[in-house]
């Protein structure tokens, strides 16, 4: 939402109300600037329940050793999120259905690698990231050069490999002595006292942020994807290869939902045929976080930054939704506060776009 | 903007522009069922039963009814993929009324449009007010309305609802010529908006807004009111297709219409409904859910894994839209 990663020329002039107040600077760039909004919401939540926990009012308590565990789960789905953040700034309404059929084709594969046919871990994590790429250049093939509208050719897409990964093993998961060792990738890493991180935040999720961050704010690559996503015809007249550039977000896409599918492997020790779309789907929760990071359904707008942080709202909120209510009641919970809380985004998204005359 | 009494003394539209009645899709289409029926008949033995070919068509019937709403919706440029929560919603408040009262069917028929309706204007309200693509506001009612059904549904599943409903469930008995009524209710729901979108000025401005919005707006339609009124649609739709669901009662379990959605949009897109909005028939989705029924009823028939109809889905569907896309460049060269 800012403009320090968006070049100016692609940027729209920011005109509203003058703002002279210091209240109202800083109700402009919370309500502009997606990471410090974010950053809010995070401490917010924090405090909140911390306070709760103090108070004896939760199941178990709210403290860092909790919410460094419940790191666990924010892996997966940040990864799906910077998934689609690429996708959906690819512009064209752009959107990724498949993320969650990749998952499951992918670690069907990687499992089937591993296990099966005994070839040692780093080739099979090779072959299993070559091969979801190739998923995803079916889908920007068919977006991007065939003119599928996204929502389409990622649905039909995921069908597609969805049941591809469930007849791998007759719908029976992969699981066998060398694949319950990939569990060590996600063993804790005890840091100090009783707080463990998984391993596999800082091995995998930390370098693939990083890499992310690089490729959309500093590189070529993410400049093009920029313009591309913003005016692909504007783009095309850059001089951008508009093609290619979109094609290659949903290759992105394709790689991010590979290295989710091998961290779910490891995850629980078996290469399962529903990984990535078992209940409702792993695409639905992707989507959410990254248009609550502030990447815009329209393309060409949105931060590395923005959604790594709302990913990790969205996962301490269902941690914290967790042990604050008995039973079912939790799941059912953290279903309609990812609902609320994407409502609240985009609507917020919407009113500040209206407010402060930014482009939608 | 003096246009509201256009708006309600709605009249045919002038001969001008007038379409095939079966488009090309639409031909493709039967020709596929025709063959898929005949290779079912010569290999296998079960397929051509009535008793089977009643089954189909009854699992048909919700998609079909559901895709009736989701045409006009996406004829807007617009799409909904809350409908699986929405008839969990209306399931359970159903289930629950069937069996928990004695007020038989007609009640439940005007519960379920009712939560229906406010379902479909609750999505209506916040695509338009917040001016927000609807597949994303859809998305979060998706999740809201599943946390309401589940509510509803308390600790566990509703069993034992009666069979109040059982003339349009899928049993033997509830069967007209031939036909399980669930279907001659779709195709009638089919019949009356297949007249209105083709026939009568409101359901051509849903052709116009998909086509562009603001252009339908300087014309005098009113955009928002109509959008809502097609979120309404569906929402009603989705009401009635979850008393076809409840059926002859039974048992209704908490994961009702997961993936529903995207059965419904599989079955439009098939027959030819483009998500860019403009285009569309409620026949063709009719025979796309068709031809979604069969497959998966062939598929379980020929003995084969129940997962092979989704990768045929997967692949109708892009040939489907394949097919569409060389036919919009050749029809844009001219």
């Amino acid at each position: 939402m800012s403009t320090s990663t968006v070049p100016g020329n692609l940027q729209p002039a920011k005109q509203g109300p003058s703002s002279d107040g210091f209240g109202s600077r800083v109700l402009r760039r919370v309500l502009t600037d997606r990471v410090t909004l974010l950053a809010i919401l995070i401490v917010a939540l924090l405090v909140a329940f911390s306070a709760l926990s103090a108070a004896d009012r939760l199941n178990a308590p709210f403290n860092v050793s909790y919410l460094s565990t419940s790191l666990m789960s924010l892996v997966p789905v940040a990864l799906l999120a910077l998934a689609q953040m690429f996708v959906i700034m690819s512009g064209r309404s752009g959107i990724d259905l498949s993320v969650g059929g990749m998952v499951s084709l992918a670690a069907m594969l990687f499992g089937w690698l591993v296990g099966p046919q005994q070839w040692p871990v780093i080739t099979a994590v090779v072959i299993t990231l070559i091969a979801a790429m190739l998923m995803g250049l079916l889908n920007g093939y068919l977006v991007s050069y065939l003119g599928f509208p996204p929502l389409i050719a990622t649905l039909a897409s995921s069908y597609v490999f969805g049941s591809m990964a469930m007849l791998a093993n007759d719908r029976a998961p992969f699981a066998d002595e060398r694949i319950a060792a990939t569990n060590a990738l996600t063993r804790r890493i005890e840091l100090f006292g009783d707080v463990a991180v998984p391993a596999h935040v800082f091995t995998v999720l930390l370098p693939c942020i990083l890499i992310a961050w690089l490729a959309l704010a500093k590189s070529r690559w993410g400049k093009s994807l920029y313009a591309v996503g913003t005016n692909d015809v504007a783009a095309k007249y850059a001089t951008q290869p508009v093609k290619a550039t979109r094609a290659s977000a949903y290759v992105a896409a394709g790689l991010l939902s590979g290295v989710a599918a091998i961290v779910n492997v490891a995850q629980f020790a078996s290469a399962r045929p529903d990984a990535g779309t078992a209940g409702n789907g792993m695409a639905l929760p992707a989507i959410t976080i990254a248009v609550l990071g502030g990447v815009a359904i329209a393309g060409g707008l949105g931060r590395v930054g923005g959604t790594a942080l709302a990913a990790l709202l969205i996962t301490w909120l269902n941690a914290a939704i967790l042990i604050s209510f008995q039973g079912s009641m939790g799941p059912r919970v953290q279903l309609l506060a990812l609902g609320l809380v994407l409502l609240g985004a985009v609507l917020l998204n919407s009113y500040a776009n209206r407010r402060y005359g930014l482009a939608e | 903007m003096s246009t509201v009494t256009q708006e309600k003394a709605p009249r045919p539209v002038p001969r001008l522009r007038r379409t095939p009645i079966i488009e090309g899709q639409e031909a493709v289409l039967i020709a596929v069922l025709v063959i898929v029926g005949v290779l079912l008949a010569v290999f296998t033995d079960t397929f051509m039963t009535s008793a089977n070919i009643q089954t189909v068509l009854y699992t048909v019937a919700p998609i079909a009814i559901i895709g009736v709403g989701m045409t006009a919706v996406m004829v807007t440029a617009g799409i909904d993929v809350s409908v699986g929560s929405q008839m969990a919603i209306a399931m359970v408040v159903v289930g629950k009324l069937l069996r928990d009262t004695d007020l038989g069917w007609f009640p439940a028929l005007v519960v379920a449009v009712v939560v229906g309706s406010i379902l479909g204007i609750i999505n209506g309200l916040l695509i338009v007010v917040g001016r927000i693509h609807p597949m994303i506001i859809t998305f979060g009612t998706l999740n809201v309305y599943r946390y309401v059904a589940l509510q509803i549904f308390g600790d566990q599943q509703v069993s034992g609802v009666p069979d109040d409903l059982g003339f349009i469930g899928g049993s033997v008995q509830a069967v007209t010529f031939g036909i399980p009524n669930a279907l001659l209710l779709a195709m009638a729901l089919m019949v009356i908006m297949w007249a209105y979108m083709r026939q009568w000025a409101g359901g051509r401005h849903l052709y116009a807004i998909g086509g562009d919005p603001g252009a339908a707006r300087l014309t005098g339609i009113q955009v928002n009111r109509k959008l809502i009124s097609v979120y309404v649609l569906i929402g009603v739709l989705v009401g009635i297709a979850s008393l076809v669901q409840v059926g002859s009662g039974g048992l209704i379990q908490q994961n009702v219409g997961i993936g529903l959605e995207l059965q419904v949009i599989a079955a439009c897109v098939i027959g030819g409904t483009s998500v860019l909005g403009g285009r569309g028939t409620v026949f063709g989705t009719l025979l796309g859910a068709l031809l979604v029924g069969t497959v998966s009823s062939a598929v379980t028939h020929l003995g084969w894994p129940n997962e092979l109809t989704n990768l045929f889905v997967g692949i109708f569907i892009i040939v489907a839209v394949g097919i569409d896309l060389v036919r919009q460049k050749r029809r844009t060269k001219l």
